[in-house]
């Protein structure tokens, strides 16, 4: 014990003999730089792909800048903020992005839940389930979502032909690309099926470290399988509850591949006929790389990124609540 | 870290996509440097579909062992679109790049991003083309953009043996007998309908886009001003009939389901300029025979057709102008309009016996020459603004959302002329 704390005291008190000048600047560079220059290639990347994309997006939002025609250009204000506000194609790839965000994030965090507290029980196979529900989000998702545009095709699709059989479309097949509410329900499907296996593999890890006899006192007590569900587990890994909130939320708000290949004309970044499942990042995607207003875009994506910020904050200052008053 | 991850999956997948929309334009870069004598060149060609390029560039390429084409096909709109962007980029564009009739004003307003061919020794072929195709490149001080390669026309395919089944005539003089009007179209199409409950025509939109080309005037008259209520309405309010005659397939051309659409016999006919005839047996190569070719109601038209233009900003603009005036000779015209059907732009070829003569076995022998060079050279063409190609996107949408049931199609038409409205505003 007491040879452990001695080392490295003996470094300051002792210095090794007659060390010389070099040596003793490679010793305070060792010490003092390296640390730095060992953690900075994150900080240089992120500044070089993070910071300063943010910034420089931020100030083409406040210019003009418009491909088809170089000479439209300078300094435009808040002008482009402004369009916003009345652009009748933002306020509704919002609520797409919204309504599709409710639709994945809810059903997939608590069908997380529910796997992961299956899973956290004794069963035959434990690693082959573990690692089968990781499965989907193994997949690429461009691959995966190419698989559920034709599983939801209007003709010959696998899902109407699920619907056929419990009498549902005969007549009329449903067209999955034509109201908001089937388009919404076949891509939150998509998102769910990737990432539910992801989030019940972190809520696993949390509840592996909830110690057990928790569990046996309330057992004792007569808690139900499901009461003992949410009134210990769910507390006792709220901080991963939290944290996977945030991701989803960000993720959700983000949508972009799996709207852009739904759609029946993939290279339109139209999100529908009538943009039923045009999501943010994909009306930000066509604003700037189709119609060229790159300077239009630009203000979309911070206006984009502030919501995320709002939303994300909203949605952890209700996920800490849910462990009560800890 | 967790989060990087699914970020840089997010990222890969959308780079994926965007790199497949943009055309793949870093293929074949990387030695396409200097043009001198002797060097390898490597000339990179864009175009969509299959343009029957493919026994062309074997060919040249073995007259010209020092030239290496690169061959680069994509989606049609996004081809365009990509073009203007590398054009107002001022690199990564082609050495040389197709482009549409329903594109052609907006590029040849930008005349000075791509080579004069006047000055590459094009003049001469002036006399060889048909009047309108060889103006339709020119630009308003009077620079050439681009040497015509095909036009349209316009005709009707029809599937014979699903004719035949449904007890309609088979034979083509028969077929072109029984529609001279569309009204009368949609009521055999209704009578199709009936006696074999599938659909008739694959999409509305494929009847619009048809019919507004038989129109005097389109989507915008010479001023560039939108003009809704003549040609397009005509189109439109066909195409809304024939959806509510319930004869649509209601599928979105070109795209996977209209594939299947043809494997799975959703549709008997289909609106054919000479260039569908080699989308068809590219979709449906295991129905060679049972497709055949009739005249379209309303009688003539035209309906696309393109342009071969050359960026200025290419590296070997020499050897890419050689190559597309080799492209335009009547011996290469005449082998494209045999592989995949596409009808060359300049009338003396018309009278050609290899073409006048030629009969298409994938489409029952028809005499595919013979049809389309008389609609060809007859017709009047239509002016095509800088938009018509965002403008037609626009209204195909309120089309569609007519066939998705989301809108009325008595609502329908205030909706279309809405949202061209629309388009015509944006930008400048």
């Amino acid at each position: 014990m007491s040879l452990t704390e001695l080392r490295p005291a003996s470094h300051r008190q002792s210095p090794p003999p007659a060390p010389g000048k070099t040596k003793h600047w490679l010793y305070r560079f060792d010490t003092k730089t390296i640390p730095y220059i060992f953690i900075s290639p994150f900080f240089i990347l992120f500044a070089i792909f993070g910071v300063f994309p943010l910034i420089f997006n931020g100030i083409v939002a406040l210019r003009n800048w418009r491909l088809d025609d170089p000479t439209l250009t300078g300094w435009a204000g808040l002008a482009n903020f402004e369009r916003l506000l009345s652009d009748e194609d933002f306020w509704n790839s919002l609520g797409n992005t919204f309504g599709i965000f409710i639709l994945s994030t809810v059903p997939q965090l608590l069908a997380a839940l529910i796997i992961a507290n299956l899973l956290n029980r004794r069963l035959r196979g434990n690693t082959f389930w573990r690692i089968g529900i990781l499965l989907p989000y193994l997949t690429p998702v461009v691959a995966s979502t190419l698989v559920f545009a034709i599983f939801f095709a209007r003709d010959n699709g696998l899902a109407n032909w699920f619907l056929s059989l419990v009498g549902f479309g005969q007549e009329t097949p449903l067209d999955w690309r034509a109201q908001k509410w089937s388009a919404w329900i076949a891509i939150a499907t998509m998102v769910n099926w990737k990432w539910i296996g992801y989030n019940a593999l972190l809520y696993l890890s949390a509840m592996q470290s909830i110690p057990k006899d928790v569990y046996e006192a309330a057992a004792v007590d007569g808690a139900s399988p499901w009461r003992q569900l949410w009134q210990i587990t769910v507390p006792m890994i709220q901080p991963v509850v939290v944290f996977t909130v945030i991701l989803s939320t960000i993720g959700g708000l983000q949508l972009f591949n799996e709207p852009m290949m739904f759609d029946e004309n993939p290279q339109s970044a139209d999100g529908g006929t009538d943009h039923q499942f045009q999501t943010i990042a994909q009306l930000i995607y066509k604003v700037g790389w189709k119609d060229l207003d790159l300077g239009y875009a630009a203000s979309m994506s911070w206006a984009l990124f502030l919501i995320i910020l709002v939303v994300a904050g909203i949605n952890f200052a209700l996920t800490r609540r849910i462990g009560g008053d800890r | 870290m967790r989060r990087t991850v699914r970020a840089a999956v997010a990222g890969v997948a959308a780079t994926l996509l965007i790199a497949g929309c943009s055309g793949q334009s870093l293929e074949g870069k990387e030695d396409s440097g200097n043009g001198a004598a002797g060097e390898q060149i490597t000339l990179k060609v864009n175009f969509w579909g299959d343009m029957g390029l493919d026994a062309l560039k074997a060919k040249y390429e073995k007259e010209h062992p020092n030239i290496k084409i690169v061959l680069n096909t994509g989606e049609f709109n996004a081809q365009h679109e990509d073009l203007q962007k590398k054009l107002v980029a001022g690199s990564g564009a082609p050495d040389i790049s197709a482009v549409d009739e329903g594109f052609i004003v907006q590029f040849r307003n930008q005349s000075d991003k791509f080579v004069n061919l006047l000055d590459k020794g094009g003049a001469e072929f002036e006399s060889k083309y048909l009047d309108w195709k060889w103006k339709a490149a020119m630009s308003a001080d009077g620079k050439q953009i681009g040497l015509g390669t095909d036009v349209g026309g316009l005709a009707m395919c029809y599937r014979s043996d699903l004719f035949e089944k449904a007890g309609l005539p088979k034979d083509r003089e028969a077929v072109s007998k029984l529609w001279t009007n569309w009204d009368d179209f949609i009521k055999v199409g209704q009578q199709y309908v009936a006696k074999t409950g599938k659909k008739f025509v694959d999409s509305g939109t494929n009847m619009f886009n048809p019919v507004l080309a038989q129109q005097p005037v389109g989507f915008y008259n010479d001023q560039e001003q939108l003009v809704m209520d003549g040609g397009p309405k005509v189109a439109f309010d066909t195409s809304m009939k024939a959806i509510d005659a319930g004869i649509s397939a209601n599928l979105v051309s070109f795209q996977a389901n209209w594939n299947t659409g043809f494997k799975k016999d959703q549709f008997a006919v289909l609106a054919c300029p000479a260039w569908m005839l080699g989308h068809i047996q590219e979709t449906a190569p295991d129905q060679k025979g049972k497709w055949d070719i009739a005249a379209i109601p309303g009688g003539g038209g035209n309906w696309g057709g393109s342009w071969w233009t050359i960026p200025s900003q290419g590296k070997n603009i020499d050897a890419a102008a050689d190559f597309v005036k080799w492209m335009v000779q009547p011996e290469q015209q005449i082998e494209v309009f045999k592989t995949v059907g596409n009808l060359p732009s300049q009338p003396a070829l018309y009278k050609d016996p290899a073409v006048l003569d030629y009969k298409k076995e994938f489409m029952s022998n028809a005499p595919t020459g013979q049809i389309f060079a008389a609609t060809a050279e007859s017709l009047k063409p239509q002016y095509l603004g800088k938009k018509n190609g965002p403008t037609r996107v626009a209204v195909e949408n309120v089309i569609r959302r007519v066939q998705q049931g989301g809108l009325k199609s008595d609502a329908a038409w205030a909706e279309a002329v809405k949202q061209a409205e629309k388009v015509a505003k944006t930008g400048k």
